[in-house]
């Protein structure tokens, strides 16, 4: 809401800084987001006298001006490139230092500062406007000619006589009394502990009612329409608004449009009540009837737009057809015109859900309907339509209809709430007396009676504020009014010890893993396209009205959306990425799918992690090479041990995935908690990423379930011997077996088998591969000597060449 | 004889040690001489025959001999290790050293992580809900009337005509007050949807922290006490605060809580549209309406809840002007942070 200080000041007297009023709008609850001195864009421009124009010695277009800005010193040398300009004329000047508005040789209008410049050799000390350059008219053609009577010197904002400062307010959506310059001006003189003042509104003397022989109002829908009023307003002139008007529609950013709409604009910004200004003549049968619309009814408003109407809205028709959508927008076959003589003024009190209802289907939000859908004082109708009525006349030169039709069968009355001035205190943690809560309401417009129990009373609620509707709200003005910094900070209390949250403290550690261990965060959309989001999953969730059609589909994997910050980084010359995400992934809950919280949804939370590219850091003491699945698995591997999971058999080789190929189950005391694996080549293309991804994808509500209590195990106080074996065995033999049986023949003594070298080549024959192992070997009871360490080994080695058909390289 | 043996070791050492010059070679020779199987311990071994009434003296020599070869082999051992040291001092200590890659948490995260240790530190759990939710814990039991503007606050994302992305974290407020006992004192983190074009300054998804204590004689006092804490606690203990009056549909009273911009100090800069002051978060005490759709009666227990973007924050934190690159990813941007 955009208020004009200079209106404000009509209904109260400031006597305050404008800084102080907005700093006691803002502690009301009316939060000042801007403060906007209008005169300020036209600081440095003053009214100046041509005393000379003569031809540019050097250029045949421009003239070389003396122009007097004061009525002491020198006149200003200025060159002017403008056809009109002659001596004698009263101009705009603008002198060195100061920001022309607009630039009228710069396609964007863009501001700039004047200075003292150089033209085709001469110099020129300021520039003479035109009303494009200042942002007063559109006439680019010539500079602006002021009347005679200007007097040299007066600053442009006087002489405009724009001095007025606009408070931009934003209203929140239970405030609609503050819609309004009045409504503003009664809780700042609450605030303030002053007056508001009512403009004068004229009442009529004729106690004989005339409108009703003029028009007929029948409203067939009372349930959308409460109120419904019209005055007439005859022998009006149609034209420009005074300028008082129109400065002060325009600090309020309205646009003046003409005296009649100007004044029913002025009074929606005064009370907050919308009017609409029929032409009557355009009215069949002067009637007016409110009613339902009809089902697939087109509707021409007055932007212009055809309406399809779905038969819920609520319409003010003529005697033939319809003329306004009701509290939204009139039409465009009743607007008021320049041939308008009579006009046919509605106020009318609107059902918020009603307008609400009909302005977001058809799209359209207006003043008006912005403050019906909020609620707007039912009982203000008949005042704020006489004032606008009456200002009609006075702009016109028009004569008001004595009498007024006010369709209002059943008068909205004021709420009585009690209020207990305990529970004030309770709720606010204050002490406040019964004479200052009882001070605070009375000031806001609240009439108070004593209830049945002590310190209650009943609180009469205007009907101005729809918002307050039982005590809590009353307790809200209280403390709006005390003022929230005059409460206690209380910073002791009861103590409360938080419970320990498992998942909160393992997602932490699974967190500060990744970060220590080189990995970096990201945080990427939970949206994605459709046909993408397919590639990566069934089961999808999508929502009806995405903004786009790239933002429609909720992710069902972390990967999809890891995927495009990949591309996106390889885009941007990055080599090595290695990255994890923490997010939510989702899907339909659909055959044996479990819904987590809302039936037929699933939510799981997840952690992702991707590499690609390069493995280690470029440097002088390594090779670079590029990162595989071997990583990723050690990695995954390492981090589940790093956060306390230390069962050994994370590991199995058929995960049910089709994300990813050479796929790596994970699965701890027989939970599937996860993948890793190499993304598939196709799914790699979609993001026309050339190098390959290794994606692990871990249920982080499942892993958090899971328990990583470690405790002590004794260990071996005899010394650990270490023995390196290595064996020739066909490739298609997989070292995980071959670890599996040395650890199997080896019994608990071998405490660790490693490989730690593995190659093949033309001196180990066609299909066959050489691997090394290192076996440390250990007794709990004793030190083993070198006979018992040996045997051990004969039966490993054994054990090994029998089952695989392998041949021992070296002991 | 063992009088022999013992000269013939004595100066056998003598002849060899002085002539050991690197730590390889006093190995060999720490084995030979001084291990359990070496040749002092033979001398030992060789104690065992001489008569009862010789074996003092005896002892006492071969312990003589030994401590002597000792402290002779620990020096020698010492100043071997130090030439050893100084003999690789002609080593380029300039190469770069051997690093680790780094790896960070995204900045939201790490305001949030910031934000949570404060709230624990307070008192305050943490617990979570989900990002489908239902009309029903998303708007109406928030006290949210269909069809009534606070609805615009929040423009929304529909997967069904009753089913929303979540326009907020205060829905988890009423699963917890629903499903657990009270007192209850949480915060509720996560990620948050609204139907709002993407620009510099908003996304179509964010992250909040909302809060939530309900209790016996919980005051608006509390409240703004632990609101101030906290920002102390987060912005610095010098920031000066001031609270506003404002309106959600879900508290009564609500305030939002501004502190000064931290940009300008207060002056008024860009970032805080040069009102000096920065919005943070909005707060009040739980509508009674909203006790009572979660089966608490509002005459009895009394609650606060607040709420706070994370995004926004973090935004205003690092001095980031474009909300939208927090999701690009950018490495050069991640490794900021």
């Amino acid at each position: 809401m955009r208020i004009s200080y200079n209106w404000l000041r009509q209904y109260i007297d400031l006597n305050n800084s404008i800084e102080d009023v907005a700093q006691t709008l803002t502690s009301l609850g009316l939060e000042v987001e801007s403060i906007d001195h209008l005169g300020k864009k036209f600081e440095g421009f003053f009214v100046g006298e041509v005393l000379d124009s003569q031809r540019h010695p050097n250029a045949d277009r421009l003239k070389l001006c003396k122009v007097r800005v004061s009525n002491e010193g020198d006149p200003l040398q200025i060159v002017c490139g403008a056809p009109n300009v002659a001596v004698g004329q009263k101009v705009i000047v603008g002198v060195v230092g100061t920001t022309v508005p607009h630039n009228q040789h710069d396609p964007g209008a863009k501001p700039f500062v004047l200075s003292k410049v150089s033209i085709r050799g001469v110099e020129s000390y300021g520039m003479i406007c035109s009303e494009n350059e200042l942002g007063i008219g559109d006439d680019a053609s010539g500079i602006k000619v002021l009347e005679s009577g200007a007097q040299i010197g007066t600053p442009l904002a006087d002489y405009l006589g724009v001095n007025d400062i606009a408070l931009e307010i934003g209203i929140t959506p239970n405030r609609p009394d503050c819609l309004s310059h009045l409504g503003i001006a009664r809780d700042l003189a609450a605030a303030l502990n002053t007056k508001c003042i009512s403009p004068k509104v004229k009442r009529f003397d004729n106690p004989k009612n005339s409108v009703t022989e003029l028009a007929k109002v029948n409203v067939l829908n009372t349930a959308d329409c409460p109120r419904y009023t019209v005055r007439i307003i005859q022998n009006v002139e149609v034209k420009e608004s005074p300028e008082w008007m129109k400065r002060l529609l325009n600090a309020a950013g309205l646009r003046p449009i003409n005296n009649v709409v100007d004044a029913t604009n002025f009074v929606m910004l005064e009370y907050g009540q919308p009017l609409h200004a029929f032409d009557y003549d355009h009215l069949a049968q002067h009637t007016i009837v409110v009613k339902s619309a009809d089902k697939g009814e087109k509707f021409t408003s007055l932007d212009g737009k055809v309406h399809e109407l779905s038969g819920d809205e609520l319409m003010i028709c003529d005697g033939e057809k319809s003329v306004a959508i009701g509290g939204v927008m009139g039409g465009l076959n009743s607007e008021i015109s320049a041939k308008t003589s009579t006009v046919l003024l509605e106020a009318a009190y609107f059902s918020p859900v009603s307008v609400r209802k009909t302005a977001k289907r058809l799209g359209i939000s207006t003043d008006a309907s912005f403050r019906f859908e909020r609620g707007i004082d039912p009982n203000i109708t008949d005042e704020a339509s006489a004032r606008a009525a009456h200002l009609i006349a006075e702009l016109s030169g028009g004569t008001v209809v004595a009498g007024i039709i006010d369709h209002y069968p059943k008068k909205i009355s004021e709420k009585n709430i009690a209020l207990r001035a305990d529970r004030v205190n309770a709720i606010l943690g204050t002490s406040l007396t019964v004479q200052q809560i009882v001070k605070f309401l009375a000031s806001i417009g609240i009439n108070i009676t004593p209830g049945k129990e002590k310190n209650e009373f009943i609180c009469s609620i205007p009907t101005f504020r729809p918002d307050i509707d039982q005590e809590i709200d009353l307790v809200e003005e209280v403390a709006r009014l005390y003022g929230y910094d005059n409460i206690e900070n209380k910073t002791s209390g009861e103590v409360m010890f938080s419970a320990p949250e498992h998942f909160e403290q393992q997602v932490f550690s699974v967190r500060h893993w990744c970060e220590s261990n080189g990995l970096n965060e990201v945080l990427t959309n939970s949206l994605i396209d459709t046909p993408t989001a397919k590639i990566f999953g069934s089961d999808l969730v999508t929502v009806k009205n995405p903004l786009s059609v790239e933002l429609e589909t909720l992710r069902p994997t972390l990967l999809a959306t890891m995927l495009q910050t990949i591309a996106y980084n390889y885009n941007h010359g990055v080599s090595r990425l290695h990255l994890f995400e923490i997010g939510t992934v989702f899907s339909a809950a659909v055959g044996n799918i479990k819904s987590t919280y809302i039936e037929g949804y699933k939510e799981k939370n997840c952690i992702g992690i991707c590499l690609s590219g390069e493995s280690n850091l470029l440097s002088w003491h390594e090779k670079q090479r590029q990162v595989d699945l071997f990583d990723l698995k050690g990695l995954v591997l390492s981090l589940l041990r790093g956060i306390g999971l230390d069962n050994s058999d994370l590991i199995y080789y058929n995960a049910p995935t089709s994300l990813t190929e050479m796929t790596i189950g994970v699965e701890i005391n027989n939970t599937y908690i996860g993948f890793l694996g190499k993304v598939k080549p196709e799914s790699l293309k979609k993001f026309k990423i050339e190098h390959n991804v290794f994606f692990a994808e871990i249920d982080l509500d499942l892993l958090t379930k899971l328990q990583s209590a470690r405790s002590y195990k004794g260990f071996s106080k005899f010394p650990t011997v270490t023995r390196d074996v290595s064996f020739i065995v066909k490739k298609s033999v997989s070292v995980g077996e071959i670890e599996k049986v040395m650890k199997l023949a080896g019994g608990l003594q071998v405490t660790a088998v490693t490989l730690f070298d593995l190659f093949e080549g033309p001196a180990l024959g066609e299909g066959m591969k050489s691997v090394a192992f290192s076996l440390k070997i250990n007794s709990i009871e004793k030190t083993l000597t070198d006979a018992e360490i040996d045997s051990m080994i004969t039966v490993i080695v054994q054990s090994v060449t029998k089952t695989f058909e392998a041949t021992l390289r070296s002991i | 004889m063992l009088d022999q043996k013992i000269t013939e070791l004595q100066s056998e050492i003598d002849r060899i040690l002085p002539a050991i010059s690197t730590t390889d070679a006093l190995e060999k020779f720490r084995i030979e001489f001084l291990s359990r199987s070496g040749k002092l311990a033979s001398l030992y071994e060789a104690l065992k025959t001489v008569p009862g009434d010789q074996k003092p003296a005896y002892g006492q020599k071969i312990n003589t001999l030994k401590k002597s070869v000792e402290a002779q082999f620990e020096l020698l051992k010492e100043s071997l290790q130090s030439s050893f040291s100084e003999q690789k001092n002609d080593i380029d200590i300039t190469l770069p050293g051997r690093e680790r890659p780094r790896g960070t948490r995204h900045p939201i995260t790490q305001t949030l992580e910031h934000m949570k240790s404060i709230f624990v530190s307070m008192g305050f759990g943490i617990v979570y809900g989900p990002e489908i939710e239902d009309d029903y814990h998303n708007f109406e039991a928030l006290n949210f009337a269909p069809n009534h503007p606070a609805r615009d606050m929040q423009d929304t994302f529909f997967v069904k005509d009753d089913i929303v992305l979540r326009t907020h974290t205060t829905p988890v407020q009423v699963r917890v007050m629903k499903s657990r006992p009270l007192p209850l004192r949480v915060i509720m983190p996560g990620r948050v949807y609204r139907n709002e074009a993407v620009s510099a300054r908003s996304n179509y998804f964010f992250h909040q922290v909302d809060g939530l204590y309900v209790d016996k004689n919980v005051t608006f006092a509390d409240l703004k006490g632990t609101l101030v804490t906290f920002a102390k606690n987060f912005y610095g203990s010098d920031i000066k605060y001031r609270f506003r009056p404002s309106y959600f549909p879900f508290t009564e009273p609500s305030l939002e809580m501004d502190i000064t911009c931290f940009l300008c100090k207060g002056n008024g800069c860009r970032i805080c549209k040069q009102s000096g002051w920065l919005e943070v978060l909005g707060a009040g005490m739980v509508h009674p309406n909203v006790l009572r759709n979660c089966g608490h009666d509002p005459e009895k227990v009394s609650g606060y809840a607040f709420g706070m973007g994370v995004d926004r924050i973090s935004l205003l934190r690092y001095g980031i002007d474009d909300i939208r690159i927090f999701f690009e990813n950018d490495l050069r941007f991640l490794n900021q942070f």
